[in-house]
């Protein structure tokens, strides 16, 4: 049998442990070693395996050297102690080295607080779906091991503590939705932390040969899409982002320097509304749908040259955003000078081959317009294979793709196309994004993948503006009209599994709906979204104080749930047959003669009720007895329980 | 902390807790048995686990806005909920539970009196951990079966001579989760007699006879037989005539009559001594070694007087005489 305190530890151990397993791919893994070491040993040490630290007069000097050490430690490995890498190091520590030292409840205690602390550290670093279950099974373990380490008895065991906390938490769900909905965010943070330097996803801002074909292959979403309305056709879903202009001959770089104005831009055709939700990436890119004309979230900025979405810091969460997009536009003004300049710019010394095709070309042709169609015929003509697996590239890498290997993806051709466009003097930028998504049948949106990453053209025509080129399309047309999974073979065997099986299908268009919500509705929920739920229970303009409001109303409302949910479950416990009966019986009696005391027995009273009554006295007598003979002999007969309640029934004065 | 600091945080708690108590006697009055713990009588505040839990709770809530980072708002949110439920939960781990009856259990100064008292559950689920304490004693924890009773036993050291008042009880209980502690006062009279501790040297004073000089050589079984009486509470098994019983005449003692000369008197005018509590000791020290032997034995304090008689009873009687001797009680 395990003792009461062995017991207590154990399982503050434990939650230590759920939490430290949670917090482990986001942590220094020496951090997580030392925190699962002492671990392990301090249970060992509980359950008697191993004999516990001796304490000496300088135990506590060497533990706060160790302490000293190890920030020490920390902070020149994370280079800063103000960062959540850092933080989570520190807490990893310092609960490693309070198992060690832990003797008391009170210690248990410290270690369930660290546990909590690095739960939600690790709910700081990934917040995603799936991760969802393993939280809250870790908050409703820290409970049950709090009962546990409150329980000095040792009376409760761990299947009551949880069943106990199990309770607890579930009656506090409404509260937790209550306060979630309306207890008033802050707008911004008051407190930053330096970032590490976490991995980046998806697309960044330059381009080298294989790049996106590195994308092609991860299955990840990018980002879900939700329209007002009906979708524009597939062909046409190209969501524009980094735009790249710096090209060094074999990478394409977005230009950090120089912004020009961007001259007047007219917006055609049916406007199209939709809600982006961005699975965060590190970066600082957005997307949008082909030419946006606006995006209604404040911090969102615009670039006037080219339309591209960014914002001022890395986007590390989930991020929902409400746009405008035109899939027709003109602009019929002049390119600026500077504007020219830039993006008819190329490395002199690289791709000779295609800078002489290109001019002569354009030589052979009488205008921009009529040489765009030309290059375009050209890459269609010449045999250019479209495959994940272009082969190696060399510093002319435009040579190579167009005159060598002829094979690419669609990043070498955009960038071969545009070098072939500046080399004769027509303006042309990269443009990288994605093209395409898959359409969600149950949640009714459009899910786009990693996989779906691709890059084009655009290049300046005199009176219509900047003219999206799409080389990929002359050279593998059936890209426009479905995913990478039909064009392309050597993709991992599930994931093709996967879409031939309907039900599978089905299942994972499900998951994905389910994951879609989780970020939008919940992980993006913030003042602004608090906001629009008031306007959509009649509030025209909420703010901060009807989210108090809600909130206090909510808290009352729910206090008073508990304590009559609470109450309830205290009922006494309801007398059997015989009990009631009598009970009844004495009521009856009180009307007469003074009522029984809870010390008198049923004899005692009768005695009482026919010093009181005479007239009553047998009769009363009989009763008592009667109660005494079913209540205390032998096991009272059905008839027998009858007769006693009929008498009672009968009993009137 | 420092020492000194730790003394003053330790005093001002002393003197909160006073004072609350005084409150509490104010408001609540008098109590009498049978009691039921309605709510009105239980204060409820955090412990300071619950404090440091608070503590905890804040800091997440700082953080989880800081990043506006929903997850560890909702982690935050249901741990806050927790909280309260457990509040809740404390604070029904002890109203409605039923005082019935409070009894103290004497003894010997050095030792430690009893007081027993006795709770009821009239609930459907049971009630674990609720430590029942008085000024002066260690808690004592008791679990109480869903509607069952069960018996806190609070031992009181004894240290003084005379009767140990007890004004009020405490119930309270932390149960489940240790973060807060719901309590409840009891104001009623009760207590323990302590005993003066049977200590001393001096020879037992002689059997005394009647008619005065003859020495007393008789022993126990000189005495004469006197009758059968009904059993009493105390009686000892062997004196019991258990023949009498097996032919079903019931519980009948064995009466012998000793002369009226067999019998001591322990008269504390004629211990020698100048320390009233040694002399008293010394009393009681003879009456328990006769009670030993079976003997006869009266007591005279000053002006009162235990005429002689024997078994556990007078016992009893004569060593709560000498625990009230002088404390102006009558006994």
């Amino acid at each position: 049998m395990v003792s009461a305190a062995a017991r207590s530890t154990t399982a503050a151990t434990l939650v230590f442990v759920a939490s430290v397993f949670l917090i482990a791919p986001d942590a220094p893994l020496w951090c997580v070693v030392i925190a699962l070491g002492a671990a392990i040993w301090r249970v060992l040490v509980a359950l008697g395996h191993i004999a516990p630290m001796k304490r000496f007069a300088g135990t506590r000097f060497l533990l706060g050297a160790v302490t000293a050490i190890l920030v020490i430690v920390v902070a020149a490995s994370a280079r800063t102690l103000n960062g959540l890498v850092a933080g989570t190091a520190l807490l990893l520590a310092m609960g490693a080295l309070k198992l060690l030292e832990s003797r008391t409840r009170r210690d248990d205690g410290i270690v369930i607080g660290v546990a909590l602390f690095i739960l939600l550290a690790s709910a700081l670093a990934t917040q995603s779906l799936i991760r969802v279950p393993f939280y809250l099974l870790t908050v409703w373990g820290a409970c049950a091991a709090i009962a546990i380490v409150a329980d000095r008895g040792g009376a409760l065991t761990p299947k009551a503590a949880l069943r106990l906390s199990a309770r607890a938490l579930a009656m506090s769900i409404p509260l937790a939705a209550a306060c979630f909905l309306f207890f008033p965010r802050v707008a911004g943070q008051f407190w930053s932390l330096q970032r590490g330097e976490e991995a980046t996803t998806g697309l960044s801002d330059e381009m080298s040969p294989g790049g996106i074909g590195r994308l092609a292959i991860n299955f990840d979403p990018a980002f879900r899409v939700r329209f007002e309305g009906k979708p524009p056709p597939h062909a046409a879903l190209y969501w524009r982002g980094p735009v790249l202009n710096d090209f060094d001959g074999f990478t394409w770089r977005r230009s950090r320097s120089s912004y020009y104005p961007g001259a007047h831009l007219e917006m055609l055709g049916p406007e199209f509304r939709y809600r982006v939700t961005l699975e965060p990436s590190q970066q600082r890119w957005l997307f949008a749908l082909d030419t946006v004309q606006e995006v209604l979230r404040r911090d969102v900025f615009i670039a006037p040259q080219d339309r591209q979405l960014s914002m001022a810091f890395p986007i590390d969460r989930a991020m929902s955003y409400d746009a405008v997009s035109y899939l027709t536009t003109r602009n019929e003004g002049a390119l600026p000078a500077p504007g020219r300049r830039q993006e008819t710019t190329l490395p002199l010394e690289r791709n000779p081959r295609a800078r002489a095709l290109a001019l002569d070309l354009r030589a052979r042709t009488g205008s921009d317009a009529e040489f765009v169609r030309e290059a375009l015929n050209w890459f269609r003509d010449n045999g250019l294979e479209y495959t994940l697996d272009p082969g190696v590239t060399t510093l002319d890498s435009v040579d190579t793709t167009l005159f060598d290997s002829k094979r690419g993806f669609c990043g070498h051709f955009a960038s071969a196309y545009a070098t072939m466009m500046r080399a004769a003097g027509v303006p042309a930028r990269i443009v990288t994004g994605y093209l395409g998504g898959e359409w969600n049948p149950v949640g009714d949106y459009l899910l786009v993948r990693q996989s779906d990453a691709h890059a084009w053209t655009e290049v300046w025509l005199e009176g219509s503006g900047w003219t999206r080129i799409d080389p990929t399309a002359v050279v593998a047309p059936g890209r426009l009209t479905s995913g990478i999974f039909d064009l392309l073979s050597g993709l991992p065997a599930t994931s093709t599994f996967m879409r031939n099986n309907a039900w599978l299908s089905r299942l994972d268009h499900l998951w994905d709906s389910a994951n879609w919500w989780w970020q939008e509705r919940v992980v993006d929920f913030n003042l602004r979204a608090q906001l629009d739920l008031l306007r959509k229970f009649g509030i025209d303009s909420p703010a901060w104080q009807h989210l108090g409001w809600a909130f206090a109303a909510g808290l009352v409302g729910w206090i008073a749930w508990v304590s009559l949910s609470l109450r309830r479950g205290v009922a006494r416990i309801r007398p059997d047959r015989i009990g009631r009966a009598w009970i009844r019986a004495t009521r009856k009696l009180a009307r007469i003669a003074p009522a029984r005391t809870p010390a008198e027995g049923p004899l005692e009273y009768a005695r009482r009720v026919g010093l009181q009554r005479p007239d009553l006295a047998a009769r009363v007598d009989a009763l008592a007895s009667f109660y005494a003979r079913l209540r205390f002999g032998r096991d009272a007969s059905h008839q027998d329980v009858a007769a006693f309640e009929r008498e009672v029934r009968n009993l009137s004065f | 902390m420092t020492s000194v600091a730790r003394e003053t945080s330790g005093a001002l708690k002393d003197k909160l807790r006073r004072r609350m108590g005084a409150w509490a006697r104010r408001r609540q009055g008098d109590d009498r048995l049978p009691l039921v713990i309605s709510t009105r009588r239980v204060y409820i505040l955090p412990t300071r686990a619950g404090l440091a839990f608070a503590a905890l709770l804040l800091a997440m809530l700082l953080t989880g806005l800081n990043y506006s980072n929903s997850m560890a708002l909702l982690i935050t949110f249901l741990l806050s909920g927790f909280g309260m439920i457990a509040m809740h939960l404390t604070h029904r781990n002890l109203t409605g539970v039923a005082l019935r009856t409070v009894a103290g259990v004497d003894a010997f100064v050095g030792e430690h009196g009893r007081l027993l008292v006795t709770l009821e559950n009239s609930a459907d689920t049971v009630r674990l951990a609720l430590e029942c304490e008085v000024a002066g004693a260690d808690g004592a924890a008791v679990d109480i079966p869903a509607g069952g009773t069960a018996r806190a036993d609070v031992g009181l050291p004894l240290t003084r001579r005379g009767r140990l008042e007890v004004d009020r009880i405490t119930l309270s209980t932390m149960f489940p989760f240790g973060l807060f502690r719901a309590w409840t006062y009891v104001h009623i009279k009760a207590g323990v007699l302590a005993w003066p501790v049977p200590r001393g040297r001096r020879e037992t004073p002689p059997e005394a006879s009647s008619g005065g000089n003859a020495p007393a050589m008789h022993r126990v079984g000189d005495e004469e037989w006197a009758g059968l009486r009904e059993f009493r509470t105390g009686d000892s098994p062997r004196q019991v005539a258990w023949g009498a019983y097996a032919r079903g005449r019931g519980l009948l003692v064995k009466t012998y009559q000793s002369p009226a000369a067999h019998h001591r008197l322990f008269d504390l005018a004629a211990v020698p001594g100048a320390d009233l509590e040694q002399r008293l000791e010394q009393l009681s020290a003879w009456i328990l070694a006769a009670h030993a032997r079976g003997e006869r034995y009266g007591l005279r304090l000053a002006e009162q007087t235990l005429p002689p008689d024997s078994g556990n009873e007078h016992r009893v009687r004569c060593l709560n005489g000498l625990a009230l001797f002088g404390t102006g009680e009558t006994w």
